[in-house]
């Protein structure tokens, strides 16, 4: 029941996410992203290979829907899905982890939550707007997009993981 | 064995996160023109990279061999310098025996001292130039600094001589530029030393003269010098002998000339 509760929930965050990218740009320089919070809250005992598959066709959806530049996110989101076990060891301690037990982010607390949203966001975005940029972009514009959509981002995923893993 | 499966766990990891990143950009690279020249730009310079790394690498590990080459060039160029120091040397030499006057009658061939012998009584040399060079029988072998022997008989590319300090060779020397003319031949002992001979006991002959070929014969350009008197003995109650430091160095003598004169032939033909 757990289980299709959370599937239907990522599901309609991804079409969120389609959403939020096809008809709420706040700016050029702000994007918000519920991608990385996504991979992130998917079950411990989930297999590294398979929850980066799941992150590339995540990726690939949203791109396919809305940004036109097939593969972007994909490339931004599958690192994000790599560290994924190394970042909640760190954070929250690797017993945690290994115990392969499922941890709600009321259980860790607001500061460990947010931290570890705020790493997985910045990692996104650091590929995504590296991506975007190409190359054309200079150094101060790339690094001011970077920190307000990781400003941004970091909250609205915060939010989103305790509506994924409540108390 | 847990240790193993984790380190393949990880690598699993790695090349399906390698794989996917691969695919994403190729996906990207495709569907964006502008991602699509970023993305072969930074491929060309990695490339450009990898390649040069690999050209140092390469470099470095073939040092040894081209140091070896390097070394061959080195010993070409140095073999070469020294072919042109000869030239030059040489071309000095002949200078100098001009301005030294020499009668234009004399023919000069430049030579190496290919072998030469100082040990025994009957000492030779062997030069580096044939008859295909011109060398002939009865020439001089010179030097500025004195007489080195004379050409006894010559091969196409080699010519054997008799030294200096060979007991069958006499030069005609004078003792000053004007003064007493006697035979000159070596005296057995040391291969700087030689002795005038029959010099009569009424003529004294004073320490420090400088001897030089007397010019009287047909096989030696005049006025080469060859050595100072260091005084004088009496041989046999009846001549003078006079004790000559010589000037050449047959230790270090490595370049000579071939001193030739055409016109010995007729010149004995008179004498007769």
């Amino acid at each position: 029941m757990k289980r299709g509760r959370f599937i239907l929930l990522y599901l309609t965050l991804l079409v969120a996410q389609i959403v939020l990218c096809n008809y709420f740009s706040l700016s050029n320089y702000v994007l918000v992203s519920l991608l990385p919070v996504l991979i992130l809250v998917l079950p411990h005992r989930m297999n590294g290979i398979v929850a980066m598959l799941i992150a590339f066709v995540s990726g690939l959806t949203v791109d396919f829907f809305s940004t036109g530049m097939l593969g972007i996110t994909s490339l931004s989101l599958v690192p994000v899905a790599l560290i994924r076990r190394i970042l909640m060891a760190l954070v929250f301690g690797d017993e945690i982890v290994t115990r392969e037990e499922e941890t709600t982010f009321g259980r860790v607390g607001i500061i460990k939550a947010s931290l570890i949203v705020l790493i997985s966001c910045a990692i996104y975005f650091l590929v995504y707007i590296w991506a975007d940029s190409a190359g054309t972009v200079g150094f101060w514009p790339a690094a001011g997009r970077f920190l307000l959509s990781v400003i941004v981002s970091t909250p609205v995923c915060v939010l989103v993981a305790r509506l994924l893993r409540p108390e | 064995m847990a240790r193993h499966g984790k380190f393949y766990a990880g690598l699993a990891v790695a090349a399906v996160f390698i794989l996917l990143e691969i695919a994403a950009m190729s996906m990207l690279k495709r569907s964006s023109v502008l991602q699509d020249i970023w993305i072969n730009r930074a491929s060309h310079n990695v490339m450009a990279w990898t390649w040069g790394k690999v050209t140092v690498l390469r470099n470095y590990l073939s040092l040894q061999k081209d140091n070896q080459v390097l070394a061959g060039r080195n010993y070409e160029l140095f073999k070469e310098l020294q072919h042109y120091k000869e030239m030059e040397r040489e071309l000095k030499a002949m200078a100098k025996l001009d301005s030294m006057g020499f009668r234009s009658r004399f023919n000069y061939i430049p030579a190496e001292i290919t072998a030469m012998g100082t040990n025994s009584r009957h000492n030779y040399i062997i030069l580096d130039k044939g008859s295909d060079d011109g060398v002939k029988p009865n020439s001089a072998i010179i030097t500025p600094y004195g007489v080195v022997g004379m050409i006894y008989s010559v091969d196409r590319h080699y010519s054997y001589g008799l030294s200096l300090l060979n007991d069958r060779i006499s030069v005609s020397a004078r003792i000053g530029r004007e003064g007493l003319v006697a035979p000159m031949s070596w005296d057995g002992h040391g291969t700087d030393r030689a002795v005038l001979r029959n010099i009569p006991l009424h003529l004294s002959v004073a320490e420090g003269d400088t001897v030089v070929t007397s010019g009287l014969s047909t096989f030696y350009p005049a006025d080469i010098p060859l050595g100072v008197t260091m005084g004088s003995r009496l041989v046999d109650g009846a001549v003078n002998v006079v004790d000559v430091n010589l000037f050449i160095d047959f230790a270090s003598l490595r370049y000579v000339i071939i001193a030739e004169n055409p016109d010995r032939q007729t010149i004995e033909k008179m004498e007769q």
